[in-house]
């Protein structure tokens, strides 16, 4: 072995999940000898949404697209910062309040750059990846407002269909 | 997760043209005014992605009224209502995302 003081290289660990996301067991994949952050992001379930309040959520996603585009986004942050790891989790289904629904660790040599990385990855997967969140209230359910992913250029007018 | 169209087959085209066949995804909203996540249809060989979205429009208005706020995909891919489809193709209408 050239190098015994360094880990071989692993990937990335990237995942869709039904059950409760174990955010040690992704925390502890990005964490090693050479890094001296680990930065992570818990997004979890709020009780509350524009006033109400809400009773759980149900998300809904185009799983193989979802994953590509988590894919996208782990080589994105290898490019533009300099990390070591990182681990992206999203969970699917029923989730009750204060349960996590996505989970990022980051792991680096320096904080800035776990910081930044981290920061990046969570924006870019709000704004890109095929997953939808239904919220449930006590008087009904509602999809929740969400961002539109930027579309790619029309090469011919396409009319919206009236 | 997805189930097939009970409708099974529906067609854009008569016999006489090249046809492709592409299956079609929907998500979230969508899934729930077309009331199944999908389908398979017959349409002219490099018809854009635009065409296929009116073909469920019409039968669908509901489904119309989002067109302004929807993003398309094609094998998994984002791309323009303009993209030709081509058989063996899979598109699907997005709606806003809202992970996280």
């Amino acid at each position: 072995m050239l190098f015994p003081m360094t880990k071989p290289p692993q990937p990335d660990l990237l995942a869709l999940v039904r059950d409760p996301i174990d955010q040690a067991a992704l925390i502890g994949h990005v964490r090693a000898a050479e890094d001296g952050a680990v930065v992570t992001f818990d997004g979890c379930v709020r009780n509350h949404s524009h006033g109400r309040r809400t009773l759980y959520l149900d998300y809904d996603a185009y799983e193989s697209m979802a994953l590509a585009k988590i894919r996208e986004i782990a080589a994105q942050i290898h490019e533009k910062f300099p990390i070591h790891l990182v681990a992206i989790a999203h969970r699917l289904g029923r989730l009750e309040i204060g349960e996590t629904s996505v989970f990022i660790a980051v792991s680096s040599a320096h904080r800035p750059a776990a910081f930044d990385a981290c920061r990046f990855a969570i924006d870019t997967l709000k704004r890109s990846v095929p997953i939808w969140k239904k919220e449930y209230f006590e008087d009904g359910a509602v999809w929740a407002d969400g961002e539109m992913p930027p579309a790619p250029l029309e090469t011919r007018a396409a009319k919206p269909a009236s | 997760m997805a189930r097939h169209s009970s409708a099974g087959y529906n067609s854009l085209v008569s016999l006489s043209s090249q046809t492709a066949r592409v299956k079609v995804l929907f998500f979230g909203r969508l899934k729930e005014i077309v009331g199944h996540a999908e389908d398979s249809v017959e349409l002219p060989d490099g018809a854009p992605i635009e065409a296929l979205f009116s073909h469920y429009g019409a039968s669908h208005p509901e489904l119309a009224r989002f067109r302004a706020s929807l993003v398309a995909s094609r094998n998994q891919e984002f791309a323009a209502w303009s993209t030709p489809l081509h058989s063996g193709d899979e598109v699907a209408f997005l709606p806003p995302v809202s992970g996280g």
